[in-house]
């Protein structure tokens, strides 16, 4: 009798984990009652859309930049509608991502805000999975020529618009001008170059102050994506099959990556707090990111007036390389829970889609820089910045924006992404690029069938 | 209705009233964990995009044996299971019998001390063993103050050292925890029995193995058990701590479900079958070790 006890609470220790699992997202269909307990302390919450009525309730998760910019842009539309009001919940990704995993899998949609921020990688994912939770915005109104098209490509899915394009991710090459100096260049030279070309400042660089060019975290292909995207490539075929081991820019971009590893151009570190030391730390002369790094690479307030940017090295001999690309961004949604779709998109379309001012506004305090093409040519756009040299880094970066090529995201990205970092970290320590670059289109494969 | 009472019998009725006092329980049992554990297991046999899912019988289970990452986290979870188990209870042992000795001063502090990492959440310990260990973390620094080392290890960037950080973590944040159980046992046993064996010569070494080990065994066991089980379902420590590199080094089980429902392309489906294949693991662990260990 014992034995069959301690058996059983073995048992049911163990399947909690498994009851985890399901236990957030109930079955495939009608039935919600399973996840009661999940729900029942969002249905109470204000998570709710509104019926009718002038408020319409938002999830998104940065305080100092993208609920800034909803407060502010609450602010801009009740001008015009005085008894408008937003209800903004903070969410991290992380959560709003499961949440709507959660709402959508047990059919029951009412959970859902009116609007949601989305990362653009995930945008693709989620619409193919969940269809049902994305409104279309195609005739909606939305005036989506005024964006960068690269941008708005990430929420458009078989010709339809699905998402509000907001914040910027355009690839830029940060890099400290007076360590730059001691080696005998400057920052022209690092403008329209190439990756070899690149490599071969960086060995001179290195030999003459002892300062690596750029950092990365392990096992993080982001560089290795901005590459691709550079080329207009992506690690998935137009038809949606993965693009892998016959992707010459994947090669090229993977080859890259191990001699500046090997060369010591380049430093990888483990976490992310420790790749942002890097640079304010100064033990690195520069990185290469998304604009949004340009946040973090102010903080080092000791660097002011030492730094300075352009745009990213080009792949060599691969067809459609360009200096410029992309890493990270997100987009705004409505849900179809959405009681009030006009009043959503009359709200997005006349700030996030439609005000300069509204740009302007958020610019010097959030940095969050528009893919919104007018606001580019407003004045504080224009505004020198005192910490990159007086150089007019807004503009240089909107100017980026609009030349960067468009590329397939897919669907099972975060998948292709993880199999290719794995390939990038063996590599890195030794391993044979092809028969890597086998295995993880082989990964990819498996994790797409059904 | 009277007589029908009667030939209900004391013990009956007070069954009776036992069972209806565990009902409460039992039901919400039955509704917070059985109920989800059978929609799960039904949810094991279906796969499907989104919450469009259809019954494909076995396929999740046999898809599993071709899933390269689920196979290089399973082996993970056992090399840790491997390596990290024994060392740790045969720490909490040691520790144990030397804290229960009388004449130990300070033995509050020591068991204090010990048993506090326990109480340190699983995420802060993860993010502060990651410090600890970076490239210009506190270790390297002390290696090469002290003269051992010339150049910084990269600890997590390596397979095998990021596996014995995983390992190192572990131990310290368990090994008081389990020394409290055996602290516990050792309260069973009398003191006259230590006494007895030191009159008739024998060594400190030859009580803890000829007398500690054999009448801990109950605990040894349940100890063994419950690492067993904590281990294969390990999560914590492969996400923050390693974050399952390098190069799914030290990816866990656990981690890979989670990223299969809800980082990648949602495959709930796949997803449940895994944690099912986790839970048949540690069923038969424990089995065994109870056939093997529970000998009364």
């Amino acid at each position: 009798m014992k034995k069959v006890l301690s058996i059983l609470l073995v048992l049911v220790m163990a399947a909690s984990l498994a009851a985890c699992v399901t236990g957030k997202n109930g079955n495939s269909g009608n039935t919600v009652d399973n996840n009661s307990a999940d729900n029942g302390g969002t249905a109470n919450a204000p998570a709710n859309t509104s019926e009718g009525g002038n408020t319409l309730t938002v999830w998104c998760w940065d305080p100092a930049f993208n609920i800034y910019a909803m407060q502010e842009a609450e602010k801009v539309y009740q001008k015009t509608n005085p008894d408008f009001k937003l209800n903004i919940i903070e969410t991290p990704w992380e959560d709003v991502q499961t949440k709507i995993t959660t709402a959508a899998s047990s059919g029951d949609l009412s959970t859902l805000p009116d609007i949601f921020l989305m990362q653009d990688n995930a945008f693709q994912k989620n619409y193919i999975n969940f269809p049902e939770v994305f409104t279309d915005l195609t005739d909606s109104g939305i005036d989506y020529d005024s964006f960068a098209q690269a941008k708005a490509a990430y929420s458009v899915i078989d010709g339809k618009n699905y998402g509000v394009p907001f914040d910027n991710g355009t690839g830029i090459d940060c890099l400290r001008t007076d360590i730059l100096k001691q080696a005998g260049y400057t920052i022209d030279d690092f403008k329209d170059i190439t990756w070899d070309r690149y490599i071969e400042i960086g060995k001179d660089v290195l030999a003459k102050t002892k300062m690596p060019l750029l950092s990365s975290q392990a096992g993080s292909p982001d560089l290795i994506m901005e590459m691709l995207q550079s080329c207009g490539q992506s690690l998935f075929k137009e038809d949606g099959s993965p693009n892998i081991v016959e992707n010459q820019a994947l090669t090229e971009a993977i080859n890259v990556y191990t001699t500046m590893v090997k060369e010591g151009i380049l430093v990888e570190v483990n976490d992310w707090d420790q790749y942002v030391g890097t640079f304010t730390n100064g033990t690195v002369a520069g990185t290469i990111n998304g604009c949004w790094i340009l946040a973090s690479i102010q903080t080092a307030a000791d660097q002011s007036g030492k730094w300075a940017l352009t745009n990213v090295p080009s792949l060599k001999d691969i067809s459609n390389a360009t200096n410029y690309t992309n890493n990270g961004g997100s987009s705004w949604g409505i849900s179809t829970n959405c009681k009030n779709v006009d009043l959503a998109v009359d709200f997005l379309s006349k700030t996030f889609a439609g005000s300069v001012e509204f740009y302007e506004t958020i610019l010097p305090s959030s940095g969050a820089l528009a893919t919104y093409l007018p606001a580019g040519k407003s004045e504080v756009y224009a505004q020198p910045s005192e910490f990159f040299g007086g150089q007019k880094v807004y503009a240089d970066i909107t100017e980026f924006a609009g030349k960067v090529p468009s590329n397939i995201t897919g669907v099972y990205y975060y998948e292709a992404r993880d199999a290719v970092g794995t390939a990038m970290t063996n590599v890195v320590s030794g391993a044979d690029l092809e028969s890597e670059l086998k295995n993880a289109e082989d990964t990819v494969k498996f994790q797409m069938g059904q | 209705m009277k007589s029908k009472k009667k030939s209900m019998g004391l013990s009956k009725r007070r069954n009776l009233i036992g069972w209806i006092f565990l009902l409460p329980a039992v039901l919400l049992i039955c509704g917070m964990s059985f109920y989800p554990m059978i929609r799960a297991l039904v949810l094991s046999f279906r796969t499907g995009v989104g919450a469009n899912m259809k019954f494909t019988g076995f396929y999740n289970y046999i898809r599993m044996l071709q899933d390269k990452v689920f196979i290089q986290a399973l082996f993970n979870n056992f090399f840790y299971l491997i390596i990290q188990v024994p060392i740790m209870l045969l720490l909490a042992l040691v520790l144990a019998s030397m804290l229960n000795d009388k004449d130990v001063k300070f033995k509050g502090l020591f068991r204090t001390a010990i048993f506090l990492p326990c109480a340190t959440s699983l995420v802060s310990y993860a993010i502060i063993f990651r410090a600890l260990f970076a490239l210009d973390g506190f270790i390297n620094t002390m290696l090469i103050k002290i003269g051992i080392l010339d150049v910084p290890i990269n600890w997590l960037g390596n397979a095998q050292t990021a596996k014995t950080v995983i390992i190192l973590a572990l131990i310290w944040r368990w090994t008081g925890y389990n020394m409290v159980f055996y602290l516990a046992g050792l309260q069973n046993i009398e003191y006259s029995i230590y006494e007895a064996a030191e009159i008739d010569g024998a060594s400190p070494f030859h009580q803890f193995g000829r007398i500690t080990i054999p009448l801990l065994k109950p605990m040894i066991l349940l100890t063994a058990i419950m690492s067993t089980n904590g281990t294969l379902q390990l999560f914590d420590e492969s996400v923050n701590l390693t974050n399952g590199g390098p190069a799914n080094a030290t990816i866990t089980m656990s981690h890979y479900i989670y990223k299969m429902s809800f980082e990648y392309s949602p495959n709930f489906g796949y997803s449940t079958a895994m944690s099912f294949v986790v839970l048949i693991l540690v069923a038969v662990l424990a089995f065994i070790q109870m056939k093997t260990g529970d000998k009364r």
